[in-house]
């Protein structure tokens, strides 16, 4: 009964919250309006240099303004939109939109951007419910700790771009060691295995950026290509470094928490193994785990970078320089996130075989 | 020296050292994968491809290296497989209709200054490639979840026959339940790590909060990490069920001969 009332709840808060930001335009300064008539007006066939072929429609419609100074007018809408939709994209009736209105009219406007806000907002909810269903408790858990992280990092970048002489990397060595108290202690409580797995955690990823700063100093970053990095105001090679940083640590954090489970787990089942088995079983699971790991990572960082690697290619580009401006900062993510995840594995169980013994020898 | 390739040698060694035999294959594993990336970005260059068909087939190529290439063939792998395979189509599904509704699609427009040399109208659906980027972003974790709980619900069916089919599902939705925190973790700091620059890029450029939560970029990020984390939380109980399915039947199968 009480669990259908909670679903009823959700279900409630997530309409009315979707709904609510559905009609949210008085919050905006921007002019929104919302699209009630489309039509195309022209329509091109287009070749590029490269032998593409490609449509590009003229697509013109009657909106009318939801807020602002010019609420109810109608205003005529125009847009420009490919088949392809490499950066446009068409509009469909009842859609929102931002518009910006043309220099000395008040009739005619053209699209800024879509109104996205309410999509997120209900997208959420579904990921919300798909984990509290699926996981209760600890679905719950999971998402509880995922908001403390992001406010971490939100706190954690706000500070960095207020203090300029705050060093980013710094910051991001805090961020870190919040992020893998929260992420273990909360979900696993305070006992010798996660205590275990916290050391394993900040050991592994410190050694893992060890050996990438190394590598980066003593290669001098040959083969590294910063160019097609997007959305820097800052040297890219410290942001490169912070991404590297908590991009490797959820990988060793699962590494570290997965493997002390396990180890403690065994060690409670039969408290007569001795060390050297102790270690065996850890060695098993650990190579269970790290294939699997590395390529949860590897499809993480590389799938992002198909989008440029078609469009390098569709232009013509050398397969070689295509591959190395696209891929090279996403590669090298991959395996110093890989290079944790299998450095953490001896590392973890070195820090739980520790404990054990610490524990036989005050008992 | 070439730093990629000096991290790669790292990782073999490193592998190499761990995980004897399998930590080699795990190393071949990453290499075949970045192949099958390449090949589908080959067909997808062909404007007649329908990409989300051909996004089915590269699943069906990284599970099977990521099943049974790393684990054998086997009535847990290829319960895995069906599991993933079907996660998957629902999740194809439920991204391609938010990224339409969303148009998360293409290139933002704070990408597009970088872009003026090249030619946008490429004839390649957009649309299309934004899912299939999504779906395979997930993958891995995808994989990772169905292989662990088709392997632990074999070992404890192994250990107990009398295990009944509601019992089995139990089993391993708790052995989901378990791995859902961690795969998430994983998957989300990873991202976290790469969109570090996006975020500061909003600071420093001062975006409103408005600005932020409609921009196509933040758009496409949010549907990334929400969707991985429903199809992360989907494949749990889709590979019990299939499992706890499989598992008695076969059981059932084997008993007469006995």
């Amino acid at each position: 009964m009480r669990a259908k009332w909670r679903i009823i709840i959700l279900i409630m808060v997530s309409l009315i919250t979707t709904i609510g930001t559905y009609y949210n335009e008085a919050l905006y300064d921007k002019p929104i309006a919302k699209i009630v008539h489309t039509k195309i007006t022209a329509q091109e066939e287009v070749h590029d240099r490269g032998g593409n072929k490609d449509t590009i429609y003229e697509q013109q419609m009657e909106a009318i303004v939801l807020n602002g100074t010019a609420k109810n007018t109608r205003v005529t809408l125009t847009n420009e939109f490919s088949e392809s939709g490499a950066f446009d994209t068409s509009y469909r009736n009842n859609q929102r939109v931002f518009i910006a209105f043309d220099d000395d009219s008040e009739t005619t406007a053209h699209i800024v951007n879509q109104k996205r806000d309410y999509a997120i907002v209900l997208l959420g909810w579904l990921f919300i419910a798909t984990l509290l269903i699926v996981g209760t408790k600890k679905g719950l858990l999971a998402l509880i700790s995922f908001s403390c992280n992001i406010t971490v990092l939100l706190i954690g970048l706000e500070l960095y771009s207020r203090f300029d002489h705050l060093s980013l990397l710094i910051v991001s060595a805090v961020i870190v060691l919040l992020f893998t108290l929260i992420s273990l202690l909360f979900v696993n409580g305070c006992n010798a295995k996660t205590y275990t797995a916290v050391i394993a955690t900040l050991i592994g990823t410190g050694t893992t950026m060890a050996i990438a700063f190394v590598v980066m100093l003593l290669t001098k970053e040959n083969g590294l290509h910063y160019e097609e990095m997007q959305f820097l105001t800052r040297p890219y090679q410290t942001v490169f470094l912070a991404g590297l940083l908590i991009g490797s640590l959820g990988a060793v954090m699962d590494v570290a928490i997965t493997l002390a489970s396990s180890l403690f787990a065994l060690q409670e089942r039969n408290p007569k193994m001795t060390l050297i088995e102790l270690k065996k079983s850890g060695r098993v699971i650990g190579q269970d785990i790290m294939g699997t790991i590395t390529n949860i990572l590897f499809f993480a960082y590389v799938s992002g970078a198909i989008p440029m690697l078609l469009l390098y290619f569709k232009n013509g580009l050398p397969f070689g320089y295509t591959l190395s401006m696209n891929l090279s900062l996403e590669i090298a993510r991959a395996l110093v996130g890989g290079i944790g995840v299998v450095l953490t594995i001896p590392i973890t169980i070195h820090v739980s075989l520790w404990f054990m013994t610490r524990r036989q020898v005050s008992a | 020296m070439n730093m990629l390739v000096v991290l790669a040698i790292i990782l073999l060694i490193l592998m190499y050292q761990v995980g004897g035999k399998n930590g080699i294959r795990s190393f071949i594993s990453l290499f075949l994968n970045f192949i099958v990336v390449l090949v589908v970005v080959f067909f997808m260059l062909d404007t007649n491809t329908n990409i989300l068909i051909l996004t089915l087939v590269a699943v069906v190529l990284i599970s099977s290296i990521n099943l049974f290439y790393i684990n054998g063939m086997n009535q847990k792998t290829l319960t895995a497989f069906a599991a993933t395979l079907l996660t998957i189509s629902i999740l194809l599904t439920l991204i391609y209709v938010v990224s339409q509704q969303m148009a998360i699609h293409g290139f933002s427009e704070e990408e597009t200054e970088e872009l003026v040399p090249y030619s946008l109208y490429i004839g390649v659906d957009f649309l299309q490639v934004s899912a299939a980027v999504i779906v395979l972003t997930t993958i891995g974790a995808i994989v990772d979840v169905a292989i662990s709980i088709t392997s632990s619900m074999h070992e404890f069916f192994e250990q107990n026959h009398k295990m009944t089919k509601q019992q089995l599902y139990q089993s391993g939705v708790a052995i989901g339940r378990d791995i859902l925190g961690t795969d998430t973790n994983t998957l989300f700091f990873a991202f976290f790590g790469g969109y570090l620059g996006l975020l500061i890029w909003f600071k420093d450029l001062s975006y409103s909060f408005g600005e932020i939560v409609n921009a196509k970029v933040f758009g496409a990020e949010m549907v990334t990490i929400f969707c991985s984390g429903i199809g992360i939380a989907l494949i749990i109980p889709i590979a019990a069920a299939l499992s706890s399915v499989t598992l008695q039947v076969k059981h059932k199968k084997s008993k007469p001969s006995l």
